[in-house]
Order: C-alpha cells, then sequence, then structure tokens
C-alpha cells in the first residue's frame, strides 16, 4: 500500500524531474564514454588514492576472521557474490568468511551492522555499499581499528577502504548496454530506464556514462524517462508496466540496471503482449532471465560473472591482510582467475563485461 | 487501578531489559562495555527523538505514519538550503527544521479540520512528503558538509556521544509533560474519550495540531542528527522508521486505542530493542535471526503484561 502510493507521488513528480535535461538517475561526476567503435584507449595511470588501516597486527598466513556485508541479503546477485566468497574461503583454507547483510538496500542498518562487527572484532571487512558517502566514516572507523577492509560490487570514498574490486568499468558496461540496445530497435527510438533508486552510486554512474555514450554514438536513441523501483520485485513490474501504458508506440526498449529490475521489466513486457515491439536490455543474472531469452523475448543480458566478483574480493582481501598487495602495485593474484589488473589508483578490474544471449545462457547457472 | 496496571506493564519491561542485559552480557563479551552501549546511543537517538512524541500521538488514540518521510524531506531542505540556495549552515538548520514542523502541523490539520483519521491522513502524507523529498532533491545526494556540523552526529561531549545529551533532554521533557502538565492530562483526556474530553473543555483541536507539529518537528530534528551522523543527504533516508518508533512506543506498554502510556514505557522500550539488535548480533545471530527475535520478544512482553494485568483486575 505504502509503496504504491509513493509510485503515485512519484509519477506526480517525475514530470518535473524530466525538465532537469539531463538523464535522471544520473550522477554528477565527469563521464568517459568508450570510442563508438575499436579498442579502448589505455587510461593513466593514477597514484593509490585508498585508505589504511591504523597498528594493523601482523596476519600473514594467519587464520583470519572475515565479514562481507552486501547491500542486503536474499537476492540472487548476492548470493552469487557469497557463494564465490566462500569457494574462495574454502580453497585458501585461512580464512572464516561469514555473510551478513540488511534485508533491505537501507544505508541505516547497513551501518550498523558493519558497526557490530568492529565492536565484535573481525579481522577483515568486505563490503558492497548502499552509498558511497554514507558508509565512509563507520569504514574509516573499522581501519582506525586496524581492520582490513575491500570493497566490491559498490564502492564508498576511496579513502574510506583499502581496495575495491570493480567487476566492469563504467563505460564499458554503458557501451554494452547502448550498443545492445541501438541494434535490437534498430539505431533509434524512444527508451527508458528502470533503476533502484536515483542515488545509488552504481547505477548513476552507468546512467551517466550511458547518456554520454548514447549521445556520442546513437543520438537518435531518445530517453524518455528513469524510474526508480528499489531493487523491488513487484515495484519494478509496476513501473515497468507503467512505462509501457503510459509511452505506448513510442516506448521501444527499457533498460533495466538491477538484477531485479531486468527479470520484471521482462515480465511486464511479455505480459503485456509487447515482445518484438519493446526491447529489453539490461544487467541481470542468467537464471533469472533464461525464461525470457529462450522464449525470445530478450535478446541480450550484459554482467559480469558475481561467483567471481565474490571469489576475487576474498583473494583481495587476503592479500591486503598479508601484506601482498601493497599501495602501488599493478597486479594481484587471484587464485583461479589468475592476475588482475590494478586500475584507477585502488581497483582492481575483474575484466571486460559479458553479454549472455539465446546461444550461450543456459551454459550459466546463477 | 490505571496508574497500578501501568506500573506493572514497566516493572514487567524493566525486568526483561535486566534479563536481556545480563544475558547478552553472557553471551557476547564485547557488549556490557561502555564504548559499546554509547555507540549504541548514537544508533539509538533518530528514532527515540521520533518515539517519544509518537507516544503522546498514540496516547491520543492518533498515530501518525508519516514521520519517516518528514525525516527524509527535512534533510533534503537541509541540504538543499545550504547547497543549492546557499544558505549559512545554522540557517539551512532552521530552515529544515521550520519544514519539519509544517509537514506535522499540515497533518494535524488534515485530522482536526477535515476529520480524517490518522492513520488515512499520515499514510497519505507518508506518501506526500517522500514524494516532494525525491522530487526537491532532483535525485542527487548532497555532501561536503563542514567538518564542524559532524560534531552532533560523530562527535562528544564530557565523553557522552553528542546526540545522548539532545535525547537525554527531550526524553525528561517530554515525561515532564505528559506527566505532571495539563497538556499531559489533556492528551490522555483525549485519548480516554474524545467526546468527553470535549465536553469537559479541553481544547481538543489545538493540542492534537500541537502534538503533531511536534511529531513534525521532532522527525526534522532526527533528520539534522542523521544527517551529521552519516554526512551525506538522501532522499530515502527515514524509510521505514514509522514503524521502528511504533513498535517501540507500543512495547513500552502505550495503548494502541489511546488514552494509556508512559515516556518510561517507551523509553525502556527503545532499550530493549536496540540492546537486543546489538547484543544478538554480537552475539554472533545474524539479522534474520535478530529481527525473528525481536518479533517474539514484543509478543512475549506484551503477553505476560496482559496476563498480570487480568490477573490484579480479575
Amino acid at each position: 500500500m505504502k509503496k504504491y502510493l509513493l509510485l503515485i507521488s512519484g509519477l506526480l513528480f517525475s514530470s518535473s524531474l524530466a525538465l532537469a535535461g539531463d538523464w535522471t538517475g544520473g550522477d554528477d561526476l565527469p563521464t568517459n564514454p568508450l570510442p563508438c567503435s575499436g579498442p579502448a584507449p589505455a587510461g593513466e595511470a593514477k597514484p593509490y588514492d585508498g585508505g589504511s588501516p591504523t597498528g594493523a597486527p601482523n596476519r600473514k598466513g594467519k587464520t583470519i576472521t572475515v565479514v562481507d556485508v552486501p547491500k542486503l541479503v536474499g537476492i540472487g546477485y548476492f548470493s552469487a557474490t557469497t557463494k564465490g566468497i566462500l569457494d574462495a574461503a574454502a580453497e585458501m583454507g585461512s580464512m572464516n568468511a561469514k555473510t551478513d547483510g540488511p534485508s533491505e538496500a537501507n544505508i541505516d542498518d547497513q551501518i550498523t551492522l558493519i558497526d557490530n562487527y568492529i565492536t565484535q572484532g573481525v579481522d577483515g571487512v568486505l563490503f558492497a555499499a548502499n552509498d558511497p558517502g554514507a558508509i565512509a566514516p563507520v569504514l574509516k572507523k573499522a581501519l582506525s581499528k586496524g581492520i582490513n577492509v575491500v570493497g566490491y560490487d559498490a564502492n564508498s570514498d576511496p579513502d574510506a577502504r583499502q581496495w575495491f574490486v570493480n567487476q566492469a568499468e563504467f563505460n564499458g558496461i554503458a557501451k554494452s548496454l547502448v550498443d545492445n540496445m541501438a541494434r535490437e530497435i534498430g539505431g533509434s527510438g524512444g527508451v527508458a530506464i528502470v533503476t533502484s533508486t536515483f542515488t545509488t552510486p552504481n547505477q548513476a554512474r552507468w546512467i551517466a556514462e550511458m547518456e554520454a555514450y548514447s549521445n556520442k554514438c546513437h543520438p537518435k536513441l531518445e530517453w524518455l524517462e528513469t524510474v526508480e523501483a528499489q531493487e523491488d520485485n513487484i515495484l519494478s513490474f509496476n513501473q515497468a508496466n507503467t512505462l509501457i501504458n503510459k509511452y505506448g508506440s513510442d516506448l521501444k526498449g527499457i533498460y533495466g540496471m538491477t538484477s531485479v529490475a531486468t527479470p520484471a521489466s521482462a515480465d511486464a513486457v511479455t505480459q503485456a503482449n509487447q515482445c518484438g515491439n519493446i526491447a529489453v536490455v539490461g544487467l541481470a543474472t542468467p537464471n533469472a532471465m533464461k525464461p525470457y531469452v529462450n522464449s525470445g523475448c530478450v535478446e541480450s543480458v550484459v554482467l559480469w560473472n558475481p561467483v567471481d566478483l565474490g571469489y576475487a574480493a576474498a583473494y583481495v582481501l587476503r592479500a591486503v591482510a598479508d601484506g601482498d598487495l601493497k599501495p602501488g602495485a599493478t597486479s594481484v593474484n587471484a587464485g583461479k582467475l589468475g592476475e588482475l589488473q590494478v586500475i584507477n589508483g585502488s581497483e582492481i578490474l575483474l575484466g571486460a563485461p559479458y553479454t549472455f544471449n539465446k546461444g550461450n545462457i543456459n551454459d550459466f547457472d546463477f | 487501578m490505571r496508574m497500578k496496571s501501568i506500573f506493572r506493564h514497566e516493572t514487567i519491561l524493566f525486568l526483561v531489559v535486566i534479563a536481556a542485559l545480563v544475558i547478552l552480557s553472557i553471551q557476547a563479551e564485547q557488549f556490557a562495555t561502555i564504548d559499546n552501549l554509547l555507540n549504541q546511543g548514537r544508533f539509538l537517538t533518530e528514532v527515540s527523538l521520533v518515539a517519544l512524541i509518537m507516544t503522546f500521538v498514540i496516547v491520543t488514540g492518533g498515530i501518525d505514519l508519516s514521520v519517516g518521510s518528514i525525516l527524509g524531506l527535512s534533510a533534503i531542505v537541509l541540504g538543499v538550503a545550504w547547497k543549492k540556495l546557499g544558505l549559512p549552515l545554522p540557517l539551512a538548520i532552521l530552515v529544515a527544521l521550520s519544514v519539519g514542523t509544517l509537514a506535522g502541523l499540515f497533518n494535524g490539520i488534515i485530522i482536526t479540520r477535515f476529520k480524517v483519521p490518522p492513520l488515512i491522513a499520515t499514510l497519505a502524507t507518508l506518501a506526500l512528503y517522500r514524494g516532494l523529498a525525491e522530487g526537491i532533491s532532483q535525485a542527487r545526494s548532497i555532501r561536503g558538509y563542514p567538518e564542524w556540523f559532524f560534531v552532533l552526529g560523530q562527535g562528544e561531549f564530557f565523553g557522552i556521544p553528542t546526540q545522548l545529551w539532545i535525547v537525554a533532554f527531550f526524553t525528561l521533557l517530554t515525561g515532564f509533560i505528559l506527566t505532571y502538565t495539563t497538556w499531559g492530562r489533556a492528551t490522555y483526556a483525549i485519548g480516554a474519550n474524545e467526546t468527553a474530553a470535549r465536553f469537559s473543555g479541553i481544547a481538543v483541536d489545538k493540542t492534537k495540531l500541537f502534538i503533531y507539529a511536534a511529531s513534525g518537528f521532532a522527525a526534522s530534528l532526527a533528520a539534522i542528527i542523521f544527517v551529521s551522523r552519516v554526512s551525506t543527504t538522501r532522499s530515502d533516508m527515514g524509510m521505514g522508521l514509522e514503524l521502528d518508533a511504533i513498535t517501540a512506543v507500543v512495547l513500552g506498554g502505550t495503548s494502541i486505542f489511546g488514552g494509556k502510556g508512559t515516556i518510561v514505557g517507551t523509553f525502556f522500550g527503545l532499550i530493549l530493542i536496540q540492546i537486543l539488535k546489538n547484543g544478538l548480533s554480537l552475539a554472533g545471530v545474524k539479522s534474520d535471526g535478530t529481527y525473528i527475535a525481536i518479533g517474539l520478544v514484543l509478543i512475549l512482553t506484551l503477553l505476560i503484561s496482559n496476563l498480570f494485568n487480568r490477573n490484579s483486575e480479575g
């Protein structure tokens, strides 16, 4: 009930938001769109800008206790990162890892939870931030108590953690999403976005990069509206449904910005009998998208492998605790993933994004 | 007779709090440290401020579901007034407090002038204020507050977190008002029998207006402390706060039908929920288990209290 009222008031205000000119839900940071075709230019090296723990004990080779605090628990995506972390911990044999997160993507619950684990006394914290600024004070507190802090999936302010495992560069994801959309709808038409909230860091960054890349390489794609859906199944479906009814034949495509919004949007398009008329391109886990990809309603799903993401994060934390990954390093060993590159000063890049389609999606199970 | 049963509920609650403290101290060695307990006070602040006034609201037989949204709206107004309009931060704080109070007053006007049930009125403004917050914020979070502002949410004063002094002050103030003043007695009278209160010459509408405005003020004060604590402003701040506050008030023995309830009860309710959340987490229980435990304690405490009260009455 609350959600529907929120939805109604949200719609009332969405018209005023549209006047802002740029795409709603993007952030104000500078964008760096990739070239429309051809390889990406090499980025320039940046000095280490992460933080460092004060008075951390020597943890080299010792068994460490690690808590993983994702944005929320109980969704497929973070279950997959948890699996990766546990796989890595089992492989290393020197890490006790457990996942505990808020049941909703809520900044306050996440902060309280991390604070409790600091009091409890862990050796390392892995996190995926619900807000880059709001989580910073509690992470800095962890660093001040000598705890190793590594982020994955959603970053905090750089100086509030040591390293961040970046699943894919924002401009890479943006290019992949926009190129797939342009190809599927024939290069022109109205597109809308279903995101989590307008201020969620990853989604805001992607949307800003998508805007930059879309304007540069596919100027005939017309952005209509961005709607919020809180990473909530029912709300995502309703929001997508509202978009379909509101714009009718002007709507050619929907971008799903979360692993919840994309399948829900595909479901809304399917139920409205608009498969083939409205394309859905988005970020999602393969299992959730298999029905729509196999039925032909959705052609491409973009993502990295979240199990690998969790796995890499655990290895990075181990390397940091051992003192093997120091500021200034250019790569780090991540078990079966091999050497991963350091980018942007204090980030570790997992790899290029992956596009799932009818030909390969059934090979994946997460 | 009524005084006696209230006393009983609070005694039971007090015993439950003591039991929880003892059990949790044994279960988790980091729990009963001054550092941890004071730190928990920080997390308790926002919901406490809201719950104190919510006690008045519920004692009148009303409810205020919009407090979480008022918190979000006030936080955004604070950020926008400071960053976008360029007001000095102290002035922006005053603007945010005024907007929150006005939002609460508006609830009161809908409820008293147009005779809309509080549940419906504040359910509507819950959506309205949240929508306003999202509209005004233009979906951007606001950051970069000056260092001195963080004293409120992250600093301390004589070794005790700054915001705990504020909570202590408001606990004493509201406790005094509800127990010892005509305002307090009018609040009980309205909740016990509104028609009778009206015929006894109590300014029912004025009292209610004042209480709902105070509720808005408390939510906006909580917003300022919250922004200072997390050093950023977001339009989704305070979502679900109303349920936490109402839970604490009801656990504290305030009757949802009105006419009965105390600040002391709410105070213990707040403390019990917070130490359960913190203590269980420190004892290694995951957050889903903690929610289950809080639900069970809530039901059990109310059951035991009802049992004792029925016995004393029968």
